[in-house]
């Protein structure tokens, strides 16, 4: 990861991102650079994994970021799809590199769209910090009246 | 300088390869490595772990659970890290054995559950060249 100064602007210490992906050397890569950049980073190396993760009470994840492709039980779809089920409100960033499953992650990604692979590191700290400050300003907003 | 007694600082960050196929133990033990001062890079199982050797990333010590699903188990992984990089440091850990198996190349074995300050007491020593 080059070209950024992960220094530039900060995180909120603390906000927790899951990176989930079966390539270790992709995954290794992005949690690195996301730990530089202030995040506390959770790996999983599979849809399984990070179930464990988002299942375990103690453990807090503001964003998670999954591969679409991934080998195992489920892929980035299918690991979107159990958050949305049970842990509605968290926010999910897909990535992946097939320009046919853009369309689809349309309707399971927070952002619309699907972040496209290799990564543009400042790219996906924006996609982060802009999810981050959607919830924030969601959950500083009174209930609506019915 | 080192002080004779306490612990052993950190004085540049070494970095640590951990292999351990169970999520939140690896979650731990790498926050906690972190936490130590330690540069530490994760691997869910000994295939993620050679693959990371092979690369061009620099590491200081591997750290492998021993009974792991894979084509590479840690008593595996440690016989090549031991032949194909001999001078990287290797810790085991185990919660089934409570010694490396005759022939199988560990620095520092590690019996869980453990407890993990002096564990990594130990691991800075090592790295240190101290002995443990």
């Amino acid at each position: 990861m080059t070209g950024v100064d992960p220094t530039s602007s900060a995180a909120t210490p603390m906000q927790t991102v899951l990176v989930v992906d079966d390539a270790v050397l992709v995954r290794l890569s992005i949690c690195e650079y996301l730990r530089e950049c202030g995040f506390r980073v959770i790996e999983a190396a599979n849809a399984d994994e990070a179930i464990i993760v988002l299942q375990e009470p103690n453990l807090a994840v503001d964003v998670v970021l999954t591969d679409i492709e991934m080998a195992g039980t489920m892929d980035g779809f299918g690991l979107a799809q159990w958050v949305h089920r049970h842990k509605p409100g968290l926010a999910v960033i897909l990535a992946g590199t097939p320009a046919r499953i853009a369309g689809e992650a349309a309707d399971l990604c927070n952002e619309g769209s699907h972040l496209a692979k290799p990564y543009n590191p400042q790219t996906l700290l924006d996609r982060i910090r802009r999810l981050l400050a959607e919830r924030k300003t969601l959950s500083s907003l009174p209930p609506s009246s019915p | 300088m080192v002080p004779a007694n306490g612990p052993a600082p950190v004085s540049e960050p070494k970095t640590i390869l951990l292999v351990e196929d169970e999520v939140l133990i690896r979650l731990v033990l790498a926050e906690e490595l972190l936490d130590a001062g330690f540069r530490v890079r994760q691997a869910a199982n000994g295939d993620e772990a050679l693959e990371i050797l092979q690369s061009s990333i620099h590491l200081d010590l591997v750290m492998t659970d021993v009974r792991m699903p894979g084509s590479v188990d840690g008593l595996q992984l440690a016989a090549q890290v031991r032949a194909g990089w001999p001078q990287m440091k290797i810790v085991l850990m185990s919660g089934h054995l409570m010694a490396p198996p005759p022939g199988v190349p560990a620095d520092l074995f590690l019996v869980k559950p453990y407890q993990i300050i002096p564990s990594i007491e130990k691991i800075k020593r090592l790295l240190s060249g101290e002995g443990t």
